[in-house]
């Protein structure tokens, strides 16, 4: 992990690290190197990709609708809320 | 002078016909209130668990099958990360390591004859909610009701030229995803959104050139409009230098008629996929695989072969029913009831079409089922109903349909409740008939001295009497013999 790929996580993260807290993920990830060189040298040529770690396939639901829960419920939760929309700063 | 080549690929997003969304049981249907249709799972609260719905699954693989492509017999859902207010679990559950159906083509016609536009993949994910911009407080609004209903991705490889292909591509989607009932497929309902991809090189020329996509296109003109301007764009940039081509994502705006930049495309890194651990993998096994073959319908124009060689349907009625599932269905039902191939195409491309026109529906709307449209043409062709009642009942059904009533199973008894079948008493047309005679004798004897055409507003005068309830032929004799006695 080098400086200019963390700053590219942060913007895709919507984060602004100090340049203080960049230093300590850096070094946390210095720190790991040796694990991710170990990790990388494994040789998985003509290993079958784990689709999921749990023996479990075929968890579905029928297509049936139910009750929606209650909109003002839901509304409580957003940080502001207009006419029945959450509401949040202007993106567009 | 240099020849240059446009080069497209589409990614059409499909809003697939279900009751419920794709990982919760809320209502697929966005027309409603603000934030009515939305729980806590597609809302992103933390600690929610997707369920993936069955029939999802079922709709694209038939989509898969449709489109001729490969069906991948595990199937896996992944997260895609990105960060905005249309998508509270900020990432969007799709389908990136192992999409449920790859491979495959669709056949367009082309000036040149047919031509295959290879399918490189078919996915299912979940949409994004609804984003209002609000001018009094410049915020914004989020609707959630959207959120996760299931789409199909439908990404094909570039191997369109034109606008005209592009335009025949979209349409045979459109065509054989209605006939499969994956879709109503409607692009001025949103429910078919096309991202195009374009590039320009020199005629001849291997290597692809710098690519822009446009996001979102909803009407197949305004797409052909876009590429128009597109094209041009990347011509003048490539032989004036007139700006320095990036891959990006731009915008359309269709009432300037220019395209404009939105910003520069990630990729596929940026959106960081991996396996979403919360949903288990799909495995189809053949059980499965098959009953979704077996019931893949008919294509259209097997359908239209068919009507006309072997029921003997003339072209101009079989292609008038083979533009729609729907008049297809109905037709055939009517015919299972009994009526003749002719009659039930003509109530169907006359009365039903008419109908829908009237009320701006299109045609895979139509709510009448065959079964009740072939009780309805024995009824008028029984003499149990007049023509003009046979249509008052057909838009009479409509108007169940509309008020979301089950349409009745004994349609005889419908128009006997409604107060529309003709009346059985000879009594009754007597005493009418003997009435407006009565009531006008200049024309009786009019009729009587020998002018036929006379008989008409004696008729006439009759039904209006009878309010059209009644066998026209039988009244026309009675009127003829009441005459002729002088």
């Amino acid at each position: 992990m080098d400086r200019e790929t963390l700053v590219k996580l942060e913007q895709l993260n919507q984060l602004s690290l100090t340049s203080q807290e960049q230093d300590e993920v850096l070094a946390f990830f210095a720190a790991r190197e040796a694990d991710w060189e170990a990790l990388a040298a494994i040789d998985t040529e003509n290993i079958e990709r784990m689709v999921h770690v749990r023996p479990m396939t075929n968890v579905l639901r029928e297509d049936v609708a139910s009750q929606p829960f209650d909109r003002e419920d839901l509304l409580v939760q957003a940080p502001e809320s207009m006419d029945g929309y959450w509401q949040v700063p202007q993106v567009l | 002078m240099t020849a240059y080549e446009t080069v497209i690929g589409l990614e059409v997003h499909i809003e697939l016909a279900t009751n419920s969304k794709i990982f919760c049981s809320c209502t697929n249907g966005s027309d409603a209130d603000p934030n009515t249709h939305v729980c806590p799972a597609c809302c992103g609260m933390p600690g929610m668990l997707p369920v993936a719905n069955r029939e999802v699954i079922n709709l694209g693989m038939t989509a898969g099958m449709m489109l001729n492509c490969d069906i991948n017999r595990t199937t896996t859902f992944d997260k895609k990360s990105y960060y905005y207010p249309d998508l509270p679990a900020s990432y969007q559950t799709t389908q990136w390591f192992a999409p449920v159906a790859v491979n495959g083509h669709v056949t367009i016609e082309t000036p040149e004859g047919p031509k295959d536009i290879r399918i490189k993949q078919i996915h299912m994910e979940e949409d994004a909610g609804k984003l209002v911009h609000d001018n009094l407080t410049f915020t914004t609004l989020v609707d959630f009701n959207r959120t996760s209903v299931p789409l199909i991705e439908i990404v094909s490889q570039p191997d369109l030229r034109n606008a005209d292909e592009v335009e025949a591509y979209l349409e045979r989607l459109r065509t054989l995803l209605r006939f499969a009932k994956v879709s109503g497929a409607r692009m001025e309902k949103g429910t078919m959104r096309a991202d195009v991809n374009l590039s320009v090189r020199p005629a001849g020329s291997q290597e692809l050139g710098v690519r822009t996509e446009m996001k979102n296109m909803a009407s197949i003109a305004a797409i052909r409009r876009a590429i128009e301007f597109e094209t041009a764009r990347h011509i003048d940039a490539i032989e004036n230098g007139t700006e320095e081509l990036v891959q990006e994502t731009r915008g359309w705006n269709d009432d300037a008629g220019t395209s404009f930049s939105m910003r520069t495309k990630e990729t596929a890194g940026d959106y960081r996929y991996f396996p979403d651990p919360n949903i288990m993998p799909i495995v189809i096994d053949d059980e499965w695989f098959d009953r979704i073959k077996a019931s893949l319908p008919q294509l259209p124009e097997e359908k239209l072969e068919h009507y006309m060689a072997e029921i003997g349907l003339s072209e101009y009625d079989a292609s008038a029913l083979t533009q729609s599932r729907a008049f297809c269905d109905c037709f055939e039902g009517a015919m299972a009831a009994g009526a003749a191939a002719k009659d039930a195409a003509n109530w169907i491309i006359t009365n039903c079409a008419g109908i829908l026109n009237k009320r701006g529906m299109t045609s895979d709307e139509l709510p009448v089922p065959g079964s009740a449209l072939g009780q309805l043409i024995a009824l008028v062709d029984g003499g149990k109903l007049s023509s003009a009642n046979g249509k008052r009942l057909l838009e009479t059904l409509f108007d169940v349909a509309e008020r979301g009533e089950a349409i009745p199973e004994d349609i005889a008894a419908f128009a006997e409740t409604e107060g529309l079948l003709n009346s059985s008493d000879t009594g009754e047309l007597e005493a009418v008939v003997a009435a407006v005679i009565a009531a006008d004798p200049e024309t009786a004897q009019a009729y009587r001295d020998g002018r036929e055409k006379a008989l008409n507003p004696l008729f006439g005068a009759c039904m209006q009497q009878l309010k059209g309830k009644c066998d026209t032929q039988v009244l026309r004799e009675l009127l003829i013999a009441e005459l002729n006695k002088g």
